[in-house]
Order: C-alpha cells, then sequence, then structure tokens
C-alpha cells in the first residue's frame, strides 16, 4: 500500500499489481525514490477528478523518467476512487502524473488500440477511508496559474509518499 | 445575472481534456447563470439518444445538476450533432432550440443560430444539409439498429480520415451577404453563432443601422464563450484549454 501524506490529510492507495504491473511498479518507484515528496495537486475539477505528482508549488515541473507502456487494456474502469495515470494525447506517455477519479468517468476507459479509443489506465484504488481527504481536495477553490487552468489556489502538498505494509 | 454561450465544443472521447475544461466550465462559469446556450456542434459526432455512451451520459448528469441548480440550458444543433433529440435533452436538463432562434437578450432581441446556414457559398454542403435535416430522412436514418449506425458512424469517420490524412477539414466562411439578408428578416441588429471556428466580432449595417455579429470560438487549444450581463455589451472571452 501507498501513503501519500497531503497537507489536508492522508491517502491510502492500494495498487493493482495484477491488473496493471508495469504502471504499478512504475509508480512504486516514483514513491520508492521520493519523487513525489513536495509535489503538489494542480489540477482540481470537482465533478471530474483530482490530478497531482508532475509539479512543485508555483508550477515548476520535475523531470521524470521515461513514460511506460499504456495498460488501459486491463479492463478496470475509471470509476470514483480509482488512481489512473495522466498523459498527453499520445497513449504511451504517462509518467509520474496520476489522477484520482472522483465521479464514474466511464468515458476514459480503452475501447480501441488506438490513439483515440486507448484510454487512461486505471492502476489502484483509494482506500473507503481516504476519501474523506480527496473530497477535502475536490472542494478545494481553484484559479489560473502559469497558463493552467484548475489550479488550487491554495497549495496542496504531497508532503511525503511512502510504501507502507497493509493495515 | 449572466447570459452564457457556447458552441463547437466538439465532445469526444479521445480530447477527454475539453470534457474536463467543459466541466470545469460548468462548475466556475455556469453555475449562478441565469441561462447557458450551447449552440451547436457540441458534440463530434450523434447517431441517435438511444447510443448512451459514457461521455453522452456523463455531459447529461453535469448539466442536468446545473438546470438543478437553477440555470436554464438551452441546445441547438449544429451540423455534426444534429440528431440529438428531446430524450437526450429532456435527461440533460436542457430545452432543444430551433435554429435560427431569436431571443430577448437583456432587452436586445438576437438572433442565435449554429451559423452553417450562412454559409451559402458552400453549394455541395448546403446540398448535404438540406438532405440531413429532412426529417423523413431523420426519421430513416434513426429507424436503422443502434449497430448499423455504430458501424455506418465508424466507416464514415475512417473514410473522412483516410480523406484527410489527419488535417482538420476545411469549413468555409459566412457569407456576407447572407448575413445581412438574415439580420433584416428578422429585423434585429445582433447575431452570435459558431460552426466557422473563426472567433471574432463583426461591425456591419443591417436594417440601415449598425449590427453586429459575434462568432464563437471552436474548443480546442482555447476555451471560447460570450458573456452577457444585463446593462454591458456581450461580450467574447477565451481561456487556455
Amino acid at each position: 500500500m501507498i501513503l501519500l501524506q497531503t497537507n489536508l490529510g492522508d491517502i491510502k492507495l492500494e495498487l493493482d499489481y495484477e491488473n496493471a504491473p508495469e504502471t504499478a511498479k512504475n509508480f512504486e518507484q516514483y514513491v520508492r525514490d521520493g519523487f513525489y515528496d513536495g509535489l503538489i495537486f494542480h489540477r482540481v475539477i470537482s465533478n471530474f477528478m483530482v490530478q497531482g505528482g508532475g509539479f512543485e508549488p508555483g508550477m515548476q515541473p520535475r523531470k521524470t523518467r521515461d513514460p511506460i507502456q499504456n495498460e488501459a487494456d486491463n479492463g478496470l474502469s475509471n470509476m470514483v476512487g480509482t488512481v489512473a495515470m495522466a498523459r498527453t494525447m499520445d497513449p504511451h506517455s504517462a509518467t509520474a502524473q496520476f489522477f484520482i477519479n472522483v465521479e464514474n468517468n466511464g468515458f476514459l476507459d480503452h475501447t480501441a488500440k488506438n490513439a483515440e479509443g486507448w484510454g487512461y489506465c486505471v492502476f489502484g484504488k483509494v482506500t473507503d477511508d481516504s476519501m474523506e481527504t480527496v473530497n477535502k481536495i475536490r472542494a478545494t477553490r481553484t484559479t489560473m496559474r502559469a497558463g493552467h487552468q484548475d489550479v488550487p489556489a491554495e497549495d496542496i502538498v504531497i508532503v511525503k509518499a511512502e510504501v507502507v505494509e497493509a493495515a | 445575472m449572466t447570459t452564457l454561450f457556447i458552441s463547437d465544443l466538439h465532445l469526444e472521447e479521445s480530447r477527454p481534456d475539453i470534457t474536463g475544461a467543459f466541466l470545469s466550465f460548468l462548475n466556475k462559469n455556469a453555475v449562478g447563470a441565469r441561462q447557458l446556450y450551447i449552440l451547436g456542434d457540441f458534440f463530434e459526432a450523434w447517431i441517435g439518444d438511444d447510443e448512451h455512451t459514457p461521455l453522452q451520459d456523463q455531459v447529461a448528469k453535469a448539466l442536468k445538476t446545473l438546470s438543478e441548480s437553477g440555470t436554464e440550458i438551452f441546445l441547438m444543433h449544429g451540423n455534426r450533432d444534429f440528431l440529438i433529440g428531446e430524450d437526450y435533452c429532456v435527461r440533460a436538463g436542457a430545452t432543444l432550440l430551433d435554429d435560427p432562434a431569436l431571443i430577448d437578450l437583456n432587452g436586445t432581441p438576437t438572433l442565435l443560430m449554429h451559423g452553417d446556414s450562412l454559409c451559402t457559398a458552400d453549394v455541395e454542403y448546403q446540398k448535404f444539409r438540406a438532405n440531413m435535416r429532412n426529417p423523413q430522412m431523420q426519421k430513416m436514418m434513426l429507424a436503422r439498429p443502434l449497430e448499423d449506425r455504430q458501424k455506418m458512424a465508424r466507416q464514415l469517420r475512417e473514410l473522412s480520415a483516410a480523406k484527410n490524412q489527419g488535417k482538420a477539414e476545411s469549413i468555409m466562411d459566412v457569407t456576407p451577404e447572407e448575413v445581412v439578408k438574415t439580420l433584416e428578416h428578422y429585423g434585429v441588429q445582433l447575431m452570435i453563432h459558431g460552426h466557422t471556428h473563426r472567433p471574432d466580432i463583426h461591425e456591419l449595417q443591417a436594417n440601415g443601422q449598425n449590427a453586429r455579429r459575434m462568432v464563437l470560438g471552436d474548443w480546442d487549444k482555447n476555451i471560447w464563450w460570450i458573456e452577457a450581463s444585463p446593462g454591458q455589451q456581450p461580450e467574447l472571452k477565451k481561456a487556455p484549454l
């Protein structure tokens, strides 16, 4: 299990190593490297998803490893509470940025092995008791910053991300 | 209280960034507005209200939430989503608008259109449009099984992708004389439309007076909307996607 300690509370993530092996391992490696420590949730759309893991406060990007293969064809769906990898228009461009679905976003799911239909790879979910923190993030006031829409007006920081034993 | 106009979002599964921007626009701009007018090509494609894709259902749900919060929602057909029907509008808490539609915008009679009917220089397209807007033709199309319509839409997409090889299809601009003719037919000095992907404000003469044509932009690199508040000129606004 992954524990994200944020300034709004803890979020525990259960990664799905079985259905999204490469993606889950990739995420875990970033956690072990301390990559996420000090990064913010930079895109919050309350009726959609909350996204983070790419920028420092002030919208400074942090250098990532190479992108990974998209495993969105694993049958997992972008339902409330699931965690998926963010990416550019290129299906196989995910690196470190992830998002937590706060609505049932089935339209993000895999439908076909082409650029249009590849979808967004779900690789885990937050634990039920973490939704309280997720909902706090979701309810935050957003503004425009450095050309990005939907940036929380007050920084929401991942103070520390670590791998912990499941309780 | 403001009135908002948007068009040409071309919502589709392959552009979740646009869907995200739209959901955000609903939260930030539309909540608290008196009315939201969507002037066509809201969806990139539409083959019938019975398709119920996750995208269609989720957008309907978000619109319904907005309508229940007190914002009136009006939806006009575009050239890509002209088959949107009453059923979807009910699910979205929206009212289907005729094209053109004459409204009272804070005391100013205003003509709303998608805009494709103004592009009269594109003779071939106008023929296609007349055919597609024929109620009997639409009825026949919608009577075919959903799977057939989905297959047809897929083939059309592949065909147009092959034809354009990734290039955006060109859309002709409006015919200026047609604009004046339309303004004079309805006796109005303000027109708002989309379709051409050429966002701008044009000053012109119609009915022997100053007139104005406001053109909404398509949502791609920027999002575009028109905001009208009582006692103020409607404003064309944009923000990065």
